[in-house]
């Protein structure tokens, strides 16, 4: 018994170790800076230019990204619930343009004006704001918390956990708004992004 | 301390056994769409799936959601590929087991950005046969693989069309590409510092099961896999009979309990269902149980990068379950399949060997002569029409399967002797084991397709070994027509593009004779490829119709010069 214990402690020792993530640096802390994107508008915006918000919801995605084209509906429904509450949605385009072709910011207009978009969806042309972020894949969903005057990541990684069935989904991104709003720490602050990975050029 | 490591222990031993008993439901076999006649459109594309509960998971395919279309193909065709690359990254995608020009043979010398239009073609010279097509991007080819990028292809023939075999896809001859896959807590495929699955996967499908009917039933078995190999054999350890290699049919069925299937090989099977009860199942399983040290797949760890829960143990790959009878159901196996005559050591004018080096726990990567993959070296350079014998030597750590671009090969030798080559691998081979303290050596004939500018692979098919380096290049020159003088004088190709606005088709027209070209590249106004088009048909002209209207640029190689001339055309 004694040894089929330590075989179980060691498998279970095993299992540690080897899901141990590859990349142990978390983004949950780090400042961001405000930006000066176009939106499909053509109009630029700025955090600056939201002067009530006390954070945001950020997200990157993009045109082609088969995983990123299902949130669609739930972004609009996040920007509907969290706007009044002072918490804008943004969603930015930090894929390479020079790469994809269905990335183009006339093609971005198209997608904006198809899923009638509520919110801004800007155009990270030289990936600046991609890179400051650090944002991976699409879509990598942040929370953005205003702190001593500066933007803070409260929140990084997925939407939520069920891309093809909203009414089944656990949703991180709402959850940790609501804790943020409630003065609350963020109970679960990071979970994986995945989807198309964003290459930023050199 | 002590008490919270038992607890999690017996969650842990808990959650093994959920997995066991929940293996008692089954999914329904995902067979692939078949695509047939010479023309074949491929769109490569990130996609979705869902393949555990929750969480769908992130995948790749083409023309599907995990793998791609069966290609049938006849020999003797000349066939024409639109490969539409609309994945996130970039791809290669190679013809696995097809003789073609190097040029076609979608190495890693032929990256396929994302957008671009790939259009090889060539003729099916290769017999009746089980080939595969899959990505073979260096450093990558572990991720675009895993995430299931690839396909089969069947090739037909009039040799093959004459005998009794079981030819109806997908009824009584089923395509089986085995995998397996680990999954992140978010449901994702890990691909990397993880070489083998926790699930098993056939066609993409968790616990799959399959209704076949009553009667001999052809099963073309693919292992797809990053590094594991698979014992294949039945649960009742019913004997069944091997008719094909990675080549083609062999010439006589072989009887069997049990086969290995390494990385990248293909067998066809003849299982008899006939005695079976109308209602009755049987199981396809990998005894991978007690293999020696080397086997792949067979290390004892049931986590990390060599670890996983279906390692060292006996695990189903497909249940079958046994149905009514066809109309015209095959009966028996035939005695004779082919007439190949194969190369033999004596045919071969020239000797290789090729070590296998490096990779010991905690040092480099393994690698091939001591010598890791350079894209823009040419490991050897052999005479066209050459039949050579090559050698492996594998006085190593673990396990390979080697596996050779542009030819199938004789295996003639393991270990020195004649003798020691397996009947159910008599049959022309692309892959081949080579266990750990093994030596093996194949014949091939390098015949038809020499090209001095595209190399074509030799590499371990383990994916994470070909991504670490374990591979080389040759090409096939032809010295017969050659001065032996390199030095062609460099000059512009003088050309003109018309009708210029185009709409449809661009045609080139050469301002003086004998000019061939070997590649065009045709490049947006903003620098971006659109398509690439290996060894054109200058004749039938450039299909531009799928262009966007504006400005584009032609780059054309010269065939013996290799100088790139760049013309302008316009898109209306």
């Amino acid at each position: 018994m004694k040894l089929f214990q330590s075989i179980c402690i060691a498998l279970v020792l095993l299992s540690v170790v080897a899901f141990k993530p590859s990349k142990p640096t978390t983004l949950v802390g780090n400042v961001v800076h405000d930006f000066a994107l176009k939106n499909v508008d053509s109009k630029m915006v700025s955090l600056h230019d939201f002067a009530d918000a006390k954070g945001f919801i950020v997200v990157f995605t993009c045109n082609h990204c088969p995983f990123a084209k299902l949130y669609s509906k739930r972004f609009n429904d996040l920007n509907s619930k969290y706007i009044a509450k002072g918490v804008p949605f943004l969603a930015i385009n930090s894929m390479d343009t020079l790469v994809y072709e269905e990335e183009s910011f006339e093609l971005m207009k198209n997608k904006a004006q198809h899923d009638n978009f509520n919110f801004p969806y800007l155009y990270d042309c030289m990936q600046t704001v991609g890179k400051d972020f650090k944002a991976e894949h699409t879509p990598h969903a942040f929370v953005i918390w205003k702190e001593n005057n500066q933007w803070v990541i409260k929140y990084s990684g997925a939407i939520d956990d069920n891309g093809e069935h909203p009414e089944k989904a656990n949703p991180y991104i709402a959850n940790a708004v609501d804790d943020l709003l409630h003065g609350k720490p963020v109970k679960m602050p990071e979970t994986q992004s995945f989807g198309c990975a964003i290459f930023y050029r050199k | 301390m002590q008490q919270t490591f038992r607890f999690i222990a017996i969650v842990f031993l808990f959650s093994f056994l959920v997995k066991s008993s929940s293996a008692q439901t089954y999914n329904q076999l995902w067979i692939p769409d078949t695509l047939s006649g010479t023309t074949f459109n491929l769109t490569v594309k990130d996609t979705l799936k869902q393949i555990l509960s929750g969480q769908q998971t992130v995948t790749g395919g083409i023309n599907a959601d995990f793998w791609g279309p069966t290609l049938i193909m006849k020999k003797g065709d000349l066939v024409h590929i639109n490969l539409k690359n609309k994945f996130n990254d970039t791809i290669t995608i190679h013809w696995h087991g097809m003789h073609l020009p190097a040029v076609m043979d979608g190495g890693p010398h032929q990256t396929i950005p994302p957008g671009v239009l790939w259009q090889p073609y060539w003729t099916v010279n290769n017999p009746a046969s089980t080939l595969w097509y899959h990505p073979h991007l260096h450093e990558k080819t572990t991720m675009e693989i895993a995430k299931g990028i690839g396909g089969f292809i069947i090739i037909r023939d009039s040799l093959e069309s004459t005998l009794a075999l079981p030819r109806t896809y997908g009824v009584d001859d089923v395509p089986l590409v085995l995998t397996s896959r680990r999954f992140d807590g978010s449901n994702q495929i890990v691909y990397t510092n993880s070489v083998y699955g926790d699930y098993m996967l056939t066609n993409g499908t968790p616990s799959a099961q399959v209704s076949l009917p009553k009667q001999y039933v052809r099963l073309r078995i693919l292992n797809a896999e990053i590094e594991r190999g698979y014992n294949l054999g039945f649960s009742d350890n019913r004997t069944f009979y091997i008719i094909a290699n990675d080549g083609g049919l062999l010439n006589a069925p072989v009887a069997v309990t049990r086969v290995k299937l390494l990385v990248g090989e293909r067998i066809e099977i003849m299982v008899d269902l006939s005695n079976d009860a109308i209602g009755s199942a049987v199981d396809l399983k990998a005894y991978n149980s007690g293999q020696a040290f080397g086997f792949p797949g067979g290390e004892p760890a049931t986590s990390g990068q060599f670890g996983s829960l279906l390692n060292n143990i006996d695990f189903p790959v497909l249940h079958i379950n046994v149905a009514a009878a066809t109309a015209n159901p095959i009966t028996a196996v035939p005695a004779t399949l082919a007439h190949n005559v194969y190369w033999t050591a004596a045919d071969a004018t020239v000797q290789r060997r090729i070590d296998v080096t490096e990779g010991n726990p905690g040092g480099k990567p393994f690698s091939l002569d001591s010598t890791p993959f350079v894209l823009n070296y040419i490991n050897k350079t052999i005479p066209f029409n050459n039949i050579e014998e090559w050698t492996v030597k594998n006085n190593n750590v673990f396990g390979h399967a080697f596996h050779i671009h542009d030819i199938q090969f004789k295996i003639v030798a393991r270990n020195g002797s004649a003798a020691g080559v397996g009947a159910y691998e008599s049959g022309w081979k692309d892959v081949m084991y080579v266990p750990k303290s093994e030596t093996v050596s194949f014949v091939a004939k390098f015949n038809d397709y020499s090209d001095t500018i595209h190399p074509y692979m030799y590499h371990c098919h383990f994916t994470s070994h070909e991504d670490g380096g374990m591979m080389g290049q040759f090409v096939v020159k032809d010295f017969s027509n050659s001065s032996g003088i390199e030095n062609v004088s460099k000059h512009e190709l003088d050309y003109n593009l018309f009708p210029n606005p185009a709409t449809a088709r661009v045609y080139v027209q050469f301002n003086e004779l004998n000019n061939e070209v070997y590649y065009i590249t045709v490049i947006n106004s903003i620098g971006r490829t659109v398509m690439m088009l290996p060894q054109p048909e200058i004749p039938k002209g450039i299909d531009v119709s799928s262009l966007a209207k504006g400005i584009y640029f032609v780059q054309l190689m010269d065939k013996n010069t290799k100088s790139i001339t760049t013309k302008k055309f316009v898109k209306e």
